[in-house]
């Protein structure tokens, strides 16, 4: 009985502790990993996206700017 | 008069037994969850069905052919089957005794005896060869989830690797459980049983199924049955432990958004998985090489076709025969004992207490990193359960804060969870099988 009881202790301590370690290595692995690819992969989509997102900010900056410049001219050319 | 008498004596009413009856109400209450309550109806309809079929009285769809020859057997036929087995009574009880325990040899001329004298396997008994005996069937739908998972959000914040990690406590905890109840001499289970009842704590079905059928395929039906039944629930078990173990503030803690994942990274990643599992595990290989191999096909986005089909239509016909399969285990004789209370008890126990770790976890990683980084209750989706458990996640997120979407954070540890429970399943197959 109590050797089951051990049984189960030693299982549970290398069990969790394989968990553990295994995990552990994959997160080291994964970060190198990521980290290697965006250093040196090809990243056409990464530039893609921040661009195609920076159009429509652009865009509305340059209307706001465009809305002031007509109203200046207006102004101007009413008084 | 006679006639009417032989029709009589083998109809189900007249054969039926107390256990039987039970056993129907068991599957008729399992169709009942799925269907009318929506419990994992894609599993539980087919295993409730099953169920049924396999306890219809002298129709032996959930057995094998010696079983079924013993049953109807003359006496001549049993003093055969004694001698083939090398037994002297001829008591059909000790005949299956000793069927169940004969070598690959006796098993093999017992089979071809009976087959000599036309009884053939219940259907149900080939389904359950074919799908979980040779461990063809939890396999390919490990194959299927792995075709459905994206692992972004975990390549995107890989930290989340040690919730889905700490979760798995909740397995080795209730294996404590399962030999301490059997010191106690409560119940009585070998390191065997405890080890794939513990791994219900996965709250991963076709790792459990794939355990309990290499460790102890007597108590898979149970095991089955208690896993699914879990998973449906976990909405219902998670969220009051959540509740208890956070704060308002904690549950209000917004996360950073996710950074944008490459291609590259994507198909990195289930081979760098697989190197690390060859190299260090491999008793998990089974499990977690179909995992990678059909996250590859999703990813590698050249053979579309095969990752559709795995993710759909084989998926769905697996599922069906799995489902049948494991109904054949719910026959009487081998469900209605203690030992399904306690695996239903220990079951529960093993889900709550991995869903708590997974919290602790991810507020000692806040306290270790010095920030509020992470908000804690990502950690309870570490129990695998995908995407259930991260869909609770999300909802306490937002009832916490309007704002606060922590769907795709919970789905990084999640993920990690299949992995952590896989590699758990890895370890007991190696210790104790």
């Amino acid at each position: 009985m109590d050797n089951l009881l051990s049984e189960g202790l030693t299982l549970m301590v290398f069990g969790m502790g394989f968990v553990f370690m295994f995990l552990t290595l994959l997160v080291v692995v994964t970060t190198c990993m990521s980290k290697l690819v965006v250093k040196y992969g090809p990243a056409p989509q990464l530039k893609a996206a921040p661009s195609r997102a920076a159009v429509p900010v652009a865009a509305q900056v340059n209307s706001d700017e465009l809305v002031a410049v007509i109203t200046a001219a207006v102004h101007k050319y009413r008084s | 008069m006679d006639k009417l008498l032989d029709l009589w004596f083998a109809s189900g009413i007249y054969n039926v037994s107390g256990g039987q009856v039970v056993m129907i109400a068991v599957g008729l209450m399992l169709l009942y969850l799925a269907i009318r309550k929506n419990f994992e109806p894609l599993l539980l309809v087919p295993i409730g069905f099953g169920g049924i079929l396999a306890n219809i009285p002298e129709a032996g769809l959930a057995f094998s052919a010696v079983e079924n020859a013993v049953h109807f057997a003359s006496p001549e036929l049993l003093l055969s089957f004694a001698s083939v087995l090398g037994i002297s009574g001829i008591d059909p009880h000790d005949i299956l005794q000793a069927y169940h325990t004969a070598n690959a040899s006796t098993h093999a001329a017992a089979t071809l005896l009976a087959n000599d004298n036309n009884f053939n396997n219940g259907m149900l008994y080939n389904f359950y060869s074919v799908a979980i005996a040779s461990g063809a069937a939890p396999l390919i739908i490990f194959m299927g989830v792995g075709a459905m998972t994206d692992f972004g959000p975990l390549l995107a914040n890989p930290k989340t690797l040690f919730l889905g990690a700490a979760a798995q406590f909740g397995i080795f905890a209730t294996v404590l459980g399962a030999v301490g109840l059997t010191s106690l001499g409560i119940m009585d289970f070998s390191i065997q049983d405890a080890a794939a009842i513990g791994i219900i704590g996965g709250a991963d079905g076709p790792t459990a199924i794939y355990v309990a059928s290499l460790l102890s395929p007597q108590l898979l039906g149970a095991i089955a049955v208690a896993a699914y039944s879990y998973m449906a629930l976990v909405p219902l078990i998670q969220p009051p432990i959540m509740r208890a173990l956070t704060t308002e503030a904690e549950r209000k803690i917004k996360m950073v958004q996710l950074r944008h994942i490459s291609k590259l990274e994507k198909i990195l990643f289930p081979l760098l998985l697989l190197i690390l599992v060859a190299m260090l595990l491999p008793d998990a290989a089974p499990l977690l090489g179909m995992f990678c191999f059909g996250n590859l096909m999703r990813e590698c986005g050249v053979v579309d076709r095969l990752s559709d089909t795995s993710q759909n239509a084989l998926i769905n016909i697996v599922t069906i025969f799995l489902g049948l399969s494991v109904g054949s285990k719910l026959s009487a004789d081998k469900f209605l004992d203690m030992q399904t209370l306690g695996i239903l008890v220990l079951g529960i126990i093993a889900f709550g207490i991995g869903t708590a770790m997974g919290i602790l976890m991810a507020k000692l990683m806040n306290k270790l990193a010095g920030g509020n980084s992470i908000n804690p209750l990502i950690g309870s989706a570490g129990v695998s359960a995908v995407p259930m458990a991260a869909r609770v996640s999300n909802k306490l997120g937002l009832e916490a804060n309007s704002q606060n979407f922590l769907l795709m954070h919970a789905m990084g540890p999640n993920v990690a969870g299949v992995i952590g429970s896989a590699v758990a399943a890895g370890v007991m197959i190696k210790f104790v099988g």
